[in-house]
Parts: structure tokens; sequence; C-alpha cells
């Protein structure tokens, strides 16, 4: 609790002109947002990025040459701008969290402010160019004269500049697009979000499709909605073979379960024909001790679905597998004449040429029969940079866990 | 065997960690009692690993194993460099409990994970964000019972000590938990931040006790606002792991696992 009030805007600067400048960088952006929308659809892509960035550089220490010696200096390096650059960044971060980041057509306030496409309205480059400047000198006074005792601080700051600069710049060039491959075709195009279409250096050719699902489960619907009856937990029960369960009032029993069937007159028979289906023969008894037997089938592409009906408001029904797993056999092909064969899968993505290419959907409803595979392919060639600095936050991180706040305590004593 | 095997390294584990709990007198016993346990988990892990054929990671019951092995791991390591007793415990009970939900549903061995959670990235990233919000629980507890001893006019400063180290070590797995999921979404996503309403919460919670971190940094002397951010970044930690779902923008969220067989 200071006793005097010093008046706003005299050295030395304090938490209220950092605030007030953070506030201020944001009341900026948000006007020129609502005057002149930012538009999202176009980017900065090299060269145009490299060469702002390296104005940026250029233009980050000549005004520190300037100002070096100046109290201006003493504050952007230090902790009240810092704190004031975070927290608005962190305010802006909020609204970010709370309102749907999705494109919307309507004109209103939130579309007019861009609160639905903040990350790429202009207040938020603001705050983030206004974080970059203070975090540049907070490096600055920290590394010159450099001092060992300093290598962590050091290291987690510069590795956070590092990432928010890189990741910054280079999502101009980030490309992330689709291919969809048809089972024994070769495909060389990918589109975007907007249909546009690319060539790439690469060509794939899917071979095979290969999915693995779980078995399918039991649920009960409403007759009249078709909505999912759930009083009690679990509301869904996967089938096995023998299974015994309670599903709300009803214990379920599997008589038998076919994972490929088709039906023929009265029942269901095992059947390898594309599109069979899974299929379970189920007992249902209700308190009334009465017994309902019958086949139940979620059906598939060209196989109807069967229900049972309990009684006059709801139906047990067997609900559309999940994938446990699935992949694509491929062969990518480049123009210099290489070919090799790979599989994709989840969480498995593959580098060829420069591009990453990941396993991403395929046909849901033709589900296990779908002959197509959607593919995303990617290319982020400042992802080493990223890299980089997130690499320097973890080594950061590890001295910020061995030393603790050890070195303020003793500061302090 | 696998399930037989799986009681008998999961019962020296149980074994060996409860008794290190009990004889808290001599610390090398206890030491070695943990460590006991914990080779018993890592020699089961790896015996799982080579007759499975493949890294024991696919399965719920699998990603367990791995929780046990590096939370008691992480403790130890946290107790030899800083003598927190209750987070060397506190990280034993928490990987006997997930032995006991092993025990208590062995189907779990065989249950698949989704596509996307079937990767290397998921153990450590879940495992440091347990130890990370315990930290923080604990530095919250301080900060409660700090304001409260404000009020009372009997506050002093070993409080604020003993809260700033336990933030700092709470950020730095929450440091590598932000980091370990940015890795893993470029592996399973394509991309490293894509702004989902989860990732947009833990920025937030990150960027919280950033500024705790950085206001005692400038004003050690300082601690009543202190101890009001430090109680607020907890809330928001509160938003992110389970308020989150109910927010409007989660629609859209790649966290949301209620789909999840």
């Amino acid at each position: 609790m200071s006793k005097t009030t010093k008046p706003l805007w005299q050295n030395p600067w304090g938490y209220a002109e950092s605030f007030l400048i953070a506030f201020g960088l944001l009341l900026i952006g948000f006007l020129l947002e609502f005057t002149i929308q930012s538009n999202s659809g176009t980017s900065i892509r090299y060269p145009m990025n490299l060469i702002l960035g390296g104005v940026f550089l250029t233009l980050l220490l000549v005004f520190y040459r300037l100002i070096k010696k100046s109290k201006l200096y003493l504050f952007l390096s230090g902790i009240p701008a810092s704190i004031g650059a975070i927290s608005v960044l962190t305010l802006l971060v909020i609204i970010m969290g709370v309102t749907p980041q999705v494109p919307m057509q309507d004109k209103n306030l939130i579309t007019k402010l861009s609160l639905n496409q903040l990350t790429t309205s202009w207040s938020f480059l603001f705050i983030n160019f206004y974080l970059l400047v203070i975090l540049a000198f907070v490096i600055i006074r920290k590394s010159f004269p450099f001092k060992w005792k300093n290598w962590g601080f050091v290291c987690s700051h510069l590795g956070l500049w590092i990432t928010i600069f890189a990741a910054g710049l280079g999502s101009g060039d980030l490309m992330r697009l689709k291919m969809d491959l048809h089972e024994n075709k070769t495909e060389w195009k990918a589109y975007d979000d907007n249909g546009n279409y690319y060539e790439l250096p690469l060509a794939i050719k899917l071979n095979d499709f290969i999915i693995d699902e779980f078995n399918p489960k039991l649920a009960v619907v409403e007759n009249e909605t078709g909505k999912l009856y759930e009083p009690t937990k679990p509301s869904m029960i996967m089938v096995e073979k023998d299974l015994t369960a309670q599903l709300h009032d009803w214990s379920v029993t599997v008589d038998e379960f076919l994972p490929l069937s088709g039906r023929a007159g009265e029942k269901y028979h095992p059947l390898h024909d594309f599109g069979a289906a899974p299929a379970a023969k189920v007992s249902v008894s209700t308190n009334s001790a009465e017994i309902l037997t019958g086949w139940i089938s979620c059906g598939s592409f060209n196989r109807p679905h069967e229900s049972l009906k309990l009684n006059d408001n709801y139906s047990l029904l067997m609900t559309v597998p999940e994938p446990k797993k699935f992949s694509s056999e491929v062969t990518i092909y480049t123009p210099d004449g290489k070919k090799e064969d790979q599989i994709l899968e989840v969480n498995k993505p593959q580098s060829v040429n420069g591009w990453k290419i990941y396993q991403l959907s395929y046909d849901e409803k033709m589900g296990k029969y779908s002959s197509l595979s959607i593919v995303e392919v990617v290319k982020d060639p400042w992802q080493i940079y990223v890299y980089i600095g997130i690499f320097m936050m973890m080594i950061g991180a590890i001295y910020m866990f061995w030393r603790g706040n050890k070195v303020r305590i003793n500061s302090e004593q | 065997m696998i399930w037989n095997y799986f009681l008998i390294a999961a019962g020296v584990s149980s074994a060996s960690w409860i008794l290190s709990a009990l004889i808290p007198k001599k610390d090398i016993i206890r030491n070695l009692l943990v460590l006991t346990g914990i080779l018993s988990m890592a020699v089961y892990i790896a015996f799982l690993w080579s007759s499975l054929e493949r890294p024991p990671l696919r399965t719920l019951g699998e990603t367990r194993l791995w929780y046990s092995l590096f939370i008691s791991i992480i403790g130890l390591i946290t107790y030899f460099r800083w003598r927190y007793l209750w987070m060397l415990y506190y990280c034993l009970f928490m990987s006997l409990l997930f032995l006991f939900i092993n025990y208590l549903h062995p189907e779990n061995f065989s249950k698949t994970l989704m596509p996307a959670l079937q990767s290397p990235w998921f153990v450590p990233h879940v495992v440091v964000y347990i130890i990370s919000y315990a930290f923080l629980a604990a530095s919250t507890l301080v900060a409660i019972y700090g304001l409260y001893q404000v009020r009372r006019e009997k506050f002093e400063a070993k409080y604020m000590q003993i809260a700033d180290n336990l933030v700092y070590l709470g950020f730095a797995f929450l440091t590598f938990g932000l980091l370990f999921g940015a890795l893993w979404a470029k592996e399973a996503w394509g991309h490293y931040w894509t702004w989902d309403p989860k990732e947009t919460w833990a920025f937030i919670t990150w960027m919280g006790y950033l500024v705790y971190i950085h206001r005692r940094y400038q004003k050690p002397g300082k601690y009543v606002s202190a101890l009001w951010l430090l109680a607020l970044a907890f809330v928001i930690l509160l938003v992110c792991w389970f308020g989150v779902n109910y927010l409007p923008s989660a629609q859209f969220s790649v966290h949301t696992y209620s789909m999840q067989p």
C-alpha cells in the first residue's frame, strides 16, 4: 500500500499504466475489427511472413537501441508490464473459451467483433504482438550481461518467445488438406475446407481399408421420439455371447450373437456377404415374469435394422458398432519415382516429402464395408522451430521443478 | 498367466508400499520398500510387453499399469528432492488405486481404447496432470489457510514460501502436461494447437498460475492479493477439469469422451 498515489503516466510506470496500455490495445483492436473486419480467409504466407518476421526483429532491435537507457525500457522489461499483457491475453482467451469458435453467418455484435473467431482478430494479434515485445525485452534484460544462474529463466522465456513467434508466423504456411482415397485407385489431389483442390508432390494408392469394430450395444429407445431412454446408467450394454444384463427394468439375455449375419425367413443366419450385419437373438423378461424373445439387428448400409418392441412406449435395439481400430494399407509414390508401402493408422502418421499423412476418417454410412478412406495431409514448415521452443520450455520446467522457489527465498532472507 | 502374474506383481507392490507407510521411522527402509514396489510394476510391464509382443498401451487396463508405474516413480523422485512425505503417500495411494481398479475390473485388460487414445503420449499426459493438480490443490489449501490466518492476523511469511514452492512444482508439471498434450495432438490430429475448448482452458489455467508466479516474484511482501490470485487460479483449474463440458463452446471439443465405449 503506497501512501501517496502517484499520478498516472508519471515515471516509474506501474500496474495502472500497464493495464491501461494492454486494455487500450484491446480496445483499438476491437474498434478496428468493428470498422474493417479482418479477413480470416487471407493469411500471410511465405515469403511475406519471413520478411515481416525479419522486419519485426529489426524494429525490435532498433527500438531497444533507442530506449535502452530510458525508463520505458525498464517498464517494458518489468513485471507489471508482463502481468498486464498476460492478464489481458488471458481475458481474451477466456472469451474464446466460453463462446463457440465457429464461423457464423448472422450479423450481430459477436460476429462484428469477431468474438467467434478470435484467433484471427486484430485484438488477438495486437496483444500477442505486445506480449512478444515485452517478452523480448525481458529476455534481453536477463541475458546481458549473461549470468549462469539465469540460464533456466532465459531458457523457458526464450522457448516461449520462439514458440509464439514461430507458431504465429508459421500459421499462414500451415496446410491441412484432406484426401479421399478409394480402394485400388491412385489419388494425388487434396482439398481444403473451402473446397479448393491442390496437387501434391506425392500420390497415394489405397490397397485396402481395414476396420476393426467393437461389438454393438443394447439400448432402449422411446418408440415415439426414437430418443435414447436412460433413467439409469449404464443405458447401453455391449452385446456379448451368453450375456445376461439388467437394462433399466428389463433383464436381457443374449441367446445367440452373430457378428456377421443376414435374415432368411424367421431367423438370422451366419453370412459372409458384402453388407452382412451383426444380429442377436435376445430374451427379455420384465417384473411381470413375461418373457419376450426375438431377433434384433443394427443392420448395415444394405440391410434393414430390426428392433424388439418391449411395450407401447419402448423398444430394445442394437446400436451401430463403433470402430476399435481403422487403418489404410497404401502405396505412396513420389515424383522421383520412388514408391513405398505404408500403413496409415490413427496416432501413427507417416512422413513423405515434407508432408505428414494421417488416417482421418472413412465412409461412416458404409461402416466396415467402406471402400473410402479419408486421410489428412499436413505440411507445416515452421513446426521444427515451434518444437525447439517447446523443448526449451520443457527444460525450463525441469529446472523449475528442481530449483523450486529457492532462489528468491535466499534473496529475501 | 497374464492375470496371475498381475496378481503377484500388484500384491508385491501393494505390500511394499503399504509397509513403507507403516514403517516411517527409517528413511532408507522406506525408500527401499517404495523402490521394490516400483520394480515389481516395472518387471510386470516388461513381461507383459514381451508376451504380448507389442507395447501394452492399447487397453484401459494396460494404461492404468503405466499410471501406477510413473506416478510412483515421480512420487519417489519428488520425495528425494523435496522431502514432501504427503506427496509420496499421495502418489503411492493413486498408484494403488489404479492397481485396485484393475483388480476389480479384470475385463478392462481386454477393453480396447478408442483409436485416438491409443498413443504413447496418453500416459505421460495424464500422469503429469494428476501430479500437477495434486500440487496445485495443496497450494490452494495453503492459500485458504493463509487467508484465514490473515483474518485472524496471525499470518506468517513461511506459509507463503510453502505455497510458492508448491506452485512452482505444480506449474512445472502443468507445463509438461500442456506440452505433452501439444506433441500428442500433432501425432493424432495433425496440429499441435487447435484452440479446442479444453486446450483453451488448460492454457487459461497455465496463464493464471503464471500471473501468480510473476506477482510473487515482484512483490514478495504483498501476500493478500497473491493469496486471492492463487485461490482464483484454482477455480479456473476446476473449470478446465470439470466445467468445460458444460460451456457453450464445448460442443466442438475433441476432449469429450462421452461416446467412448
